[in-house]
């Protein structure tokens, strides 16, 4: 395969998926903000997103693109199958197929590498159906609702990295927080004859603003951690140009090490919290603060790696205890073209615990990176 | 690594989705709700006026003969002349005199009562003058007279069916006849009878003098509630038509053969047809009058609610209409004579001349008699103005079809304002979008 095709499908994709940004929708997000982006590449998120903060593909960190010494893009791509068991029996199966990711940068002068791309910052694509039994005039009126969204707030991302040291490298990043989601709300009436079907349709815009600092620092020549910051401001939802809502986003930090124990293996882990409990009035007491963890493993050369991994940790949004994930994960790449090129493959098992729902999602994902 | 590549494109073309689940709510709903709303203003009716002289009875599509308690209605026709002399050959100037040898008279009874007992149709002699300026009084005489021809309708549809193929072919259907001759079709699971006189020159004498005009007139008596009505020249196929059978003679004046007889028939519809009934119909008063002859209909503008327009959505809405309790305007006649009130957009309001509007409005059957609250379901009239704000808020009451029938109804205005009319809304408050 000739890498020209390669960087068309890179383009394709990165054209394609606009309005369509999100990660990985989730019931559990349907009530609060929304679900939240995993900002991972394929590589990293097969690891169990162990390798995030390190990959310079994943849009988690900036001070990883100090490493990226070519211009290079990556996307990602997910195709995921969801099913629902709902303690009131409401089972169902959905799938979904997104581009959560895309990440470009390069070298621009020196130690100095720059970078941009989007992320899925909050996935708001759900869609609910309700039947319910209404008096109306004095008669019982069997009813049934749906409210569906479809969007993303999606982060665009600017961001620059510098290599100090040889072992210390720092970055930044400004980002822009935007999107939209079209939202639908029906009712339909079991009298039809009698009772039209109510439909309102609307677009919610999205906008806030946020920054992120990280550094990469070599202890020694195999064992290298990370750490970044984030905040982001309030998160305003305009409808027709009036602000509907706004909600604090919340502050996100984290750290990780990793791990070389031989010339074919790598080992990494990555623990990170966000307090979404501060996400204000319109989160209300379902909104939690969230511990995430991860621990995964990179085995074989570096043009045909297999990985593996699993991660842990809550969830934002739920009613009464924190939900939580737990998800398995497992892939593998290969490179082409000498290094040119790269495509990534990966599995990924998550199994989302909340009051009253459980959640178990298999997600197909595929990446893609290349470096003219 | 082609088919890699092959399988990369295969999902990112394969963007389909379902992500509509059975909502488990409220814990993982949306924190707004879908709320609907029923609420009867009974203030936003207002200006409603009546307006009379929409359809004269000369004009409409049907003619009603009545015999009820309270009301006497009778139809009647003037038919076109007939030709009086013809040419019996092609190019020749000379013309002889036609002779009437007899007629068949083709009625179409569209409405009647059927639960009716003994139901007899009379035909009588009126002037062949009788135009829209003939009162009830001034031709009440002449159906005093004997008439020309009479029938029992309910005789004529206990009789067997005639389905023999030489009747089939001549008629064309089943017929039902009785020993006088009558004959009756019947379509639409017998609820159209088509009735046939034939009449002898003296039942209906053919008159030079007056071209071969005639007038006649319809009378229908019954054990009870003696009420039916006949199609006219504006209802087409089911006006009256009289064939008449003539015969002319062709003179020979060149060879000694005796002179050839020519029988031929022509068909005459009517020049005018209405019907004339008493007591009147009452003059317009306060209340929002719909029917009579001339036909009334009612203008009732609604003045819309901004609230309505901006943060609701109506899914149903319902007029309400009190029928006056005054004796003289509720809507008389026989059960029989129920008529649909419809209500119908307008295009602008220009008053009593506001034109109706091809849109979608509502109708319901009034039922003489009934003092019953009405009710006419507007809703997607209601909803276009909820949406299109050039749209006029206006609504006309019309009966329908207009003028055949003395019915009328009327309802409580505006002006009275313990029974006005009102309008009975169902909406769903617009979803809190963009709220967690």
């Amino acid at each position: 395969m000739t890498l020209r095709p390669l960087v068309a499908l890179a383009m394709l994709m990165a054209v394609l998926p606009s309005g369509r940004l999100a990660a990985q929708d989730s019931q559990f997000g349907i009530p609060g903000l929304g679900t939240p982006g995993k900002w991972e590449s394929v590589r990293a998120r097969s690891a169990g997103g162990a390798f995030a903060p390190f990959d310079a593909f994943s849009p988690l960190m900036d001070a990883s693109l100090a490493d990226v010494r070519r211009m290079s893009a990556s996307v990602t791509s997910g195709t995921s199958w969801r099913s629902i068991d709902a303690v009131s029996g409401a089972d169902v199966s959905l799938r979904g197929t997104r581009f959560p990711a895309l990440v470009i940068t390069g070298p621009l002068a020196g130690r100095i590498s720059i970078g941009g791309g989007f992320a899925t910052y909050l996935d708001r694509s759900f869609g609910i159906i309700t039947h319910d039994t209404v008096d109306l005039r004095g008669v019982p009126q069997p009813v049934t609702d749906e409210v569906t969204s479809d969007g993303a707030v999606t982060d665009l991302r600017l961001a620059a990295a510098v290599r100090l040291h040889s072992r210390l490298a720092i970055g930044a990043g400004f980002h822009l927080l935007t999107g939209s989601s079209r939202v639908i709300a029906t009712r339909r009436f079991a009298d039809s004859t009698n009772y039209r079907t109510s439909a309102s349709r609307d677009e919610v815009a999205y906008e806030g603003q946020g920054a992120s600092i990280s550094a990469l620092f070599d202890v020694h020549a195999d064992v290298r951690i990370a750490g970044w910051f984030r905040s982001d401001s309030k998160l305003r939802a305009d409808v027709r140009g009036r602000t509907a809502a706004e909600n604090d986003l919340p502050r996100s930090y984290g750290a990780g090490v990793l791990w070389r124990p031989g010339g074919q293996a790598i080992v990494a882990g990555t623990v990170s919290w966000r307090n979404w409990a501060s996400t204000g009035p319109g989160a209300g007491p379902n909104a939690h603060d969230t511990f995430n963890w991860s621990l995964g493993a990179e085995l074989g050369s570096a043009s045909s790696p297999i990985r593996f991994g699993v991660r842990g940790g809550q969830l934002p949004f739920g009613v009464g205890t924190t939900p939580t994930e737990i998800g398995y994960s497992a892939g593998l790449g290969r490179q082409f073209s000498g290094g040119r090129g790269r495509l990534d493959l990966g599995i990924e098992r998550l199994e989302r615990k909340g009051t009253g729902l459980t959640e178990r999602v298999w997600t197909f994902l595929l990446g893609l990176t290349v470096r003219p | 690594m082609r088919r890699l590549a092959l399988g990369f494109l295969l999902v990112a073309a394969a963007c389909t989705e379902e992500a509509t689940a059975p909502g488990d709510c409220p814990n993982f709903c949306p924190g707004g709700q879908i709320v609907v709303q029923d609420s009867i203003f009974t203030t936003i009716i207002e200006r409603d006026s009546s307006f009379r002289g929409y359809v004269q009875g000369y004009q409409a599509q049907a003619m009603t003969a009545a015999d009820l308690a309270g009301v006497q209605s009778r139809a009647l026709f003037v038919l076109n002349s007939m030709i009086t002399r013809v040419a019996p050959k092609a190019g020749d100037t000379t013309t002889v005199p036609i002779f009437v040898d007899s007629s068949r008279l083709r009625l179409t009874m569209v409405r009647r009562n059927r639960a009716t007992t003994n139901l007899w149709l009379k035909l009588y002699a009126i002037p062949t003058t009788t135009d829209s300026t003939n009162s009830f009084a001034s031709l009440d005489p002449y159906f005093a007279a004997a008439p020309i021809d009479s029938v029992s309708v309910s005789d004529l549809l206990s009789r067997p069916l005639i389905t023999d193929a030489a009747t089939l072919r001549i008629w064309g259907d089943t017929i039902q006849t009785d020993s006088a001759g009558h004959v009756l079709m019947t379509a639409d699971s017998a609820r159209i009878l088509t009735l046939f006189f034939d009449f002898d020159t003296l039942q209906a004498p053919f008159v030079v003098a007056d071209s071969g005009r005639l007038g006649l007139g319809m009378y229908v008596t019954a054990d009870s509630f003696a009420s039916a009505t006949f199609g006219t020249t504006e209802a087409g196929s089911d006006a009256p038509s009289m064939l008449w059978y003539y015969h002319y003679t062709i003179p020979d004046t060149v060879s000694g053969t005796p002179d050839s007889v020519v029988h031929v028939s022509q068909v005459r519809v009517p020049k005018f047809d209405g019907f004339v009934f008493d007591p009147p119909t009452a003059p317009l008063d306060s209340n929002l009058a719909v029917g009579g002859v001339p036909s009334a209909r009612s203008l009732v503008r609604v003045t819309m609610p901004a609230f309505l327009r901006d943060s609701f959505d109506i899914v149903r809405a319902t007029v309400i209409l009190v029928p006056a309790a005054v004796p003289a305007a509720a809507a008389f006649g026989s059960p029989a004579d129920s008529f649909t009130v419809l209500a119908r957009p307008i295009l602008t309001d220009l008053g009593a001349k506001s034109p109706l509007s091809g849109g979608s409005g509502g109708s319901v059957v009034m039922h003489p008699g009934s003092t019953d609250t009405v009710r006419i379901e507007l809703t997607d009239l209601v909803r276009a103005w909820a949406t299109d704000t050039s749209i006029a808020t206006a609504f006309v009451l019309g009966q329908q079809p207009e003028a055949t029938s003395f019915t009328e109804i009327r309802f409580y205005s505006s002006r009275a304002p313990a029974f006005r009319p009102a309008l009975h809304l169902t909406y769903v408050k617009r979803f809190p979008f963009g709220e967690p």
